[in-house]
């Protein structure tokens, strides 16, 4: 499975929106929760107070009641206190019960009637009392008896009753609410927890995920740029083989080439044999001039044909000298290399010293300035490269100032040494700089002989060797060639080789 | 080069001219046995071993085998190979004159059995006294009589 960045982005929104909103939930549901527990306990409360109201007065009645009957029974004076302080307390506590029924528009009725139950009660003490204090003790008694306090007085414990369990029950739904709510709270908690672990654990699953693809692309990043590295190698080969191929095509060429050119010169030496005896036999007819076919023939054989076979001579010369260099320059390419360590200045000293007899012949100079010391390379092919550069500089020499040569080595930056071969010649016009380096190609006037292979030759020397030839080059001033070489041809040819 | 049977020479070479300038330098030298030209190896081939290349029609000859390796049907070294493989000819000597002057294929050919190996010099006066020179070299060899 594959996650995108999209996606990856998308799911941890979605988490985080789903985390904040079961949090914001179990907040929410809390908040109210507790809102409502407080309502619950507020009706709680009220509703004691209701209940403790309705208490209040019926107690207050029945102390009033209790003090009517001590009085009655003994006529003293302190029985009848309990009446008295009941009695002025009770308009109040009707007053308050109403008040705290004031919300309880259903119990509205009962309040009516209890205000008169109790008018009714209050009314026969206050009778009874008054008739005792009076002296007329028997008359209170059959008030007493007529049950019509009894009647009050039951009435309004039926309507205490009835108000009393309204409060009860208020109470009562209070405590299943709170109860209730509770549990919801326990509910909404537990299911909030739930989710926020679940998306904790989602998120947790997908950065982890996501982690897992992010380095296994990384591996897979780190393998491609290992393949890469492999088909630059791989590249590197082919252009190795394919280079091999030209080398060897060059090689089959020259060969197959060669075979028919046999032939030419072989022909044309039989032909000059067979002339000879033409004209041998031609000279010892005599100088008969009347004999126009004689005269013809003479001249065929003696100027003619010779002629021709000359030029013949001089172009099959010719392409043999090509042929030759061509196959020169491939075996160049397929040379197996040596590499060694070379002293750069004694190799340098003795291309110096092949040629010095050449150098000196004009009252020229060499001078040799080495700054670097050994170089690991192929001997022949160093030797060869320079060889061929002291040899141009001598060839295409000013013939109007002494010949100035001067070899330079140094190293330069990338590991690698630059050679300098410095003459004060004639010099090669910018036109013509590349051009120098092509096979059979020559710059200047052609006052010199040559096939125009030597710095093509060269050319190919110092690439097989890893590094190149460039020249620098002012025409009628001098020329600088340059041979930059890697400091170690061993780098180079395993480079090559993988 | 004659022990009562003469020696022919059998030249296997596919240019005409170079088999033409062969024989005319060979003859220079002086020597006369007969040359059997052949321009491809297939028919070298069958005159050496036989139809049936078995090698019995060489029984009794007295053959020396002037080679050249870049042939149009097969390559010399092909030849050199059943020749010296050959119970009937491998004595017979193979001189192989051909361009190639490759290291590797000169060893192959001595390592195949090859008597001679000569690069055909590419100007025409080094090819003609190598050639001469090669004759004269025949002219006082040895050459055993195939069985």
């Amino acid at each position: 499975m594959s996650l995108s960045v999209s996606v990856v982005v998308r799911s941890t929104i979605v988490m985080l929106v789903l985390g904040f909103l079961a949090l914001a939930g179990i907040v929410g549901t809390t908040l109210w929760l507790v809102e409502q527990n407080r309502a619950w306990f507020e009706q709680t409360t009220d509703s004691r107070e209701i209940r403790s109201a309705a208490i209040a007065l019926r107690s207050a009645l029945q102390d009033a009641e209790t003090g009517q009957r001590g009085y009655l029974l003994t006529g003293e004076q302190r029985y009848l206190e309990p009446y008295e302080r009941s009695v002025g307390q009770i308009p109040a506590l009707i007053d308050r019960l109403a008040t705290v029924f004031a919300p309880f528009p259903e119990q509205a009725r009962a309040i009516a009637k209890m205000r008169t139950a109790v008018a009714g009660k209050l009314e026969e003490l206050s009778r009874t009392i008054e008739l005792v204090r009076d002296g007329h003790r028997d008359e209170a008694v059959a008030i007493v008896l007529t049950d019509e306090g009894k009647v009050a007085m039951d009435e309004a414990r039926a309507l205490f009753d009835q108000l009393i369990d309204v409060a009860d029950q208020r109470i009562d739904d209070g405590v299943v609410n709170q109860a209730n709510a509770a549990d919801a709270l326990r509910w909404v908690t537990i299911v909030g927890a739930f989710v926020i672990v679940a998306v904790a654990a989602g998120a947790i699953w997908m950065a982890m995920t996501y982690t897992r693809e992010l380095s296994a692309a990384r591996q897979e990043v780190v393998l491609a740029n290992a393949g890469l590295e492999e088909r630059v190698r791989e590249r590197t080969a082919d252009l190795g083989r394919a280079n091999d191929e030209i080398q060897r095509f060059a090689y089959i060429v020259t060969h197959d080439l060669r075979a028919p050119l046999v032939n030419i010169m072989g022909f044309t030496s039989e032909l000059e044999t067979s002339v000879g005896e033409l004209e041998r036999y031609i000279a010892a007819r005599g100088s008969d001039d009347d004999d126009p076919e004689l005269r013809a023939a003479r001249v065929a054989a003696t100027e003619d044909l010779p002629e021709a076979i000359g030029f013949i001579r001089a172009a099959t010369r010719k392409m043999d000298g090509l042929i030759n260099a061509i196959l020169r320059i491939s075996r160049e390419g397929r040379r197996q290399l040596k590499p060694d360590t070379l002293d750069v200045k004694a190799i340098a000293e003795a291309a110096v010293a092949s040629v010095q007899h050449q150098i000196v012949e004009g009252g020229g100079a060499a001078v040799i300035d080495a700054t670097v010391r050994t170089v690991v390379s192929d001997r022949l092919s160093l030797e060869q490269a320079l060889g061929n550069l002291l040899d141009n500089a001598i060839k295409y020499r000013d013939p109007n100032r002494p010949l100035q040569i001067a070899l330079r080595a140094a190293a330069v930056p990338g590991n690698r040494v630059a050679i300098d071969v410095e003459d004060n010649g004639r010099g090669i016009s910018p036109a013509d700089h590349e051009r120098v380096f092509e096979l059979f190609r020559r710059a200047g006037s052609l006052n010199q002989p040559g096939e125009g292979i030597g710095l093509a030759y060269v050319r190919t020397i110092a690439r097989s060797l890893g590094g190149d030839v460039t020249l620098r080059s002012e025409l009628g001033k001098g020329s600088t060639f340059t041979i930059t070489l890697p400091r170690d041809l061993r780098r180079h040819l395993e480079a090559k080789s993988t | 080069m004659s022990d009562g049977k003469p020696v022919t020479i059998i030249m296997v070479e596919d240019d005409e001219g170079h088999a033409r300038l062969i024989e005319k330098n060979i003859r220079r030298a002086g020597v006369a046995n007969e040359i059997v030209p052949f321009s491809n190896g297939a028919d070298a081939l069958t005159y050496l071993l036989g139809p049936d290349g078995s090698g019995l029609a060489s029984k009794g000859r007295q053959l020396l085998v002037l080679l050249d390796l870049n042939l149009p049907d097969m390559t010399g070294v092909d030849i050199l190979e059943k020749v010296k493989a050959n119970e009937h000819t491998r004595r017979s000597p193979v001189v192989v004159l051909t361009t190639t002057d490759d290291q590797r294929e000169i060893q192959r050919c001595y390592d195949l059995g090859a008597n001679v190996y000569i690069t055909k010099p590419v100007d025409y006066d080094g090819f003609a006294n190598a050639i001469r020179q090669l004759g004269l070299f025949f002219s006082v060899m040895q050459v055993p009589e195939t069985d």
